[in-house]
């Protein structure tokens, strides 16, 4: 996680920060198939793979695979720290659009 | 799409708002829908009913157009809540899940014994307590449902539709057929029309 006024560079990328909102709207205690995720986001496997590794290197998010072959499937679930760091990213983000909206700027 | 692509605050605030959308629109049960079907069923259906027996002197129960009314609206009801629900519910796992197979056990249950303990007392009840049984008993039923669904969902409008349904078809206990079927089709059926455009609204203010 990242200062109280700076926006996390974790989350702050298009395809993490849709990873991140996605998995934000399950309930606690739920979790998505990696199939179903893909699909919504519209990101290649290797994508959605690479963007996924980041995100779980900083434990915010938790991947569990199980069963075999046919059966298999790959869960996908914000972790509560996860949940955290979007909570600070979005009010920072709101923050950063609040006070760009007073000084008429266009923050990067 | 680029992996670390450097976005403004402004691009970010659309990713975000656009992802939410699409996220809630895929994964979320549109629960307005849910609440107007099943709103609709009991206005039409308890209405159905209610205008049929409406006059009668000695009563003799809905008529079976009605009655028949009643099972095909709750038919379409419920393949479309079942299209609702399981079109939200793909690719999703865990705790929700397990909430809905106890929430929806709960309420089959309860039906099952609805059904069976009906026509079991017919002949020994009196006409006021079979029409309190069969049609009350569905509403106490669905509010005893919905208050489970909201404390296992920790989510409060549910709660207050379940409430609201045990209150309404409690009260038909001192009522008579007639007017069970009319305090079915308005408590229950407005209430759930209701719960519709409020979840709208919250839903609206959400965004």
């Amino acid at each position: 996680m990242t200062g109280e006024n700076e926006l996390d560079p974790v989350i702050h990328a298009p395809a993490r920060l849709r990873v991140v909102v996605t998995l934000a709207t399950l309930r606690d205690g739920d979790n998505l198939s990696f199939t179903r995720l893909q699909e919504l986001l519209e990101l290649t496997p290797g994508n959605l793979i690479t963007h996924l590794r980041k995100l779980e290197n900083a434990g915010y998010v938790t991947t569990v695979k199980s069963g075999r072959g046919v059966t298999s499937r790959t869960s996908v679930s914000l972790s509560p720290q996860g949940r955290k760091a979007f909570d600070n990213y979005t009010a920072v983000l709101r923050q950063l659009l609040d006070s760009a909206s007073t000084n008429g700027t266009s923050p990067h | 799409m680029l992996e670390d692509q450097d976005m403004s605050v402004q691009e970010a605030a659309a990713v975000m708002q656009d992802a939410r959308t699409r996220a809630r629109k895929e994964l979320v049960v549109a629960t307005p829908l849910v609440y107007t079907a099943w709103g609709l069923v009991w206005l039409i259906g308890y209405g159905a009913m209610w205008l049929s027996v409406r006059g009668q002197h000695p009563y003799t129960g809905p008529s079976g157009i009605s009655i028949a009314a009643v099972f095909v609206l709750a038919g379409f009801a419920v393949a479309a809540v079942l299209v609702i629900a399981s079109k939200a519910a793909a690719g999703i796992d865990g705790q929700s899940v397990r909430h809905r197979r106890i929430i929806g056990s709960t309420w089959a249950t309860g039906y099952l014994i609805l059904l069976i303990v009906a026509p079991a007392i017919s002949n020994s009840a009196s006409t006021r307590t079979l029409a309190f049984i069969s049609f009350a008993g569905p509403v106490v039923l669905v509010g005893l449902t919905y208050i489970l669904a909201a404390a296992l969902g920790r989510y409060r409008p549910p709660f207050a539709l379940g409430a609201w349904l045990v209150i309404a078809g409690t009260s038909c206990a001192w009522l008579g057929p007639a007017i069970i079927l009319a305090t079915c089709a308005l408590a229950g059926g407005g209430a759930f029309l209701l719960m519709a455009a409020i979840e709208t609204r919250l839903r609206a203010h959400d965004r």
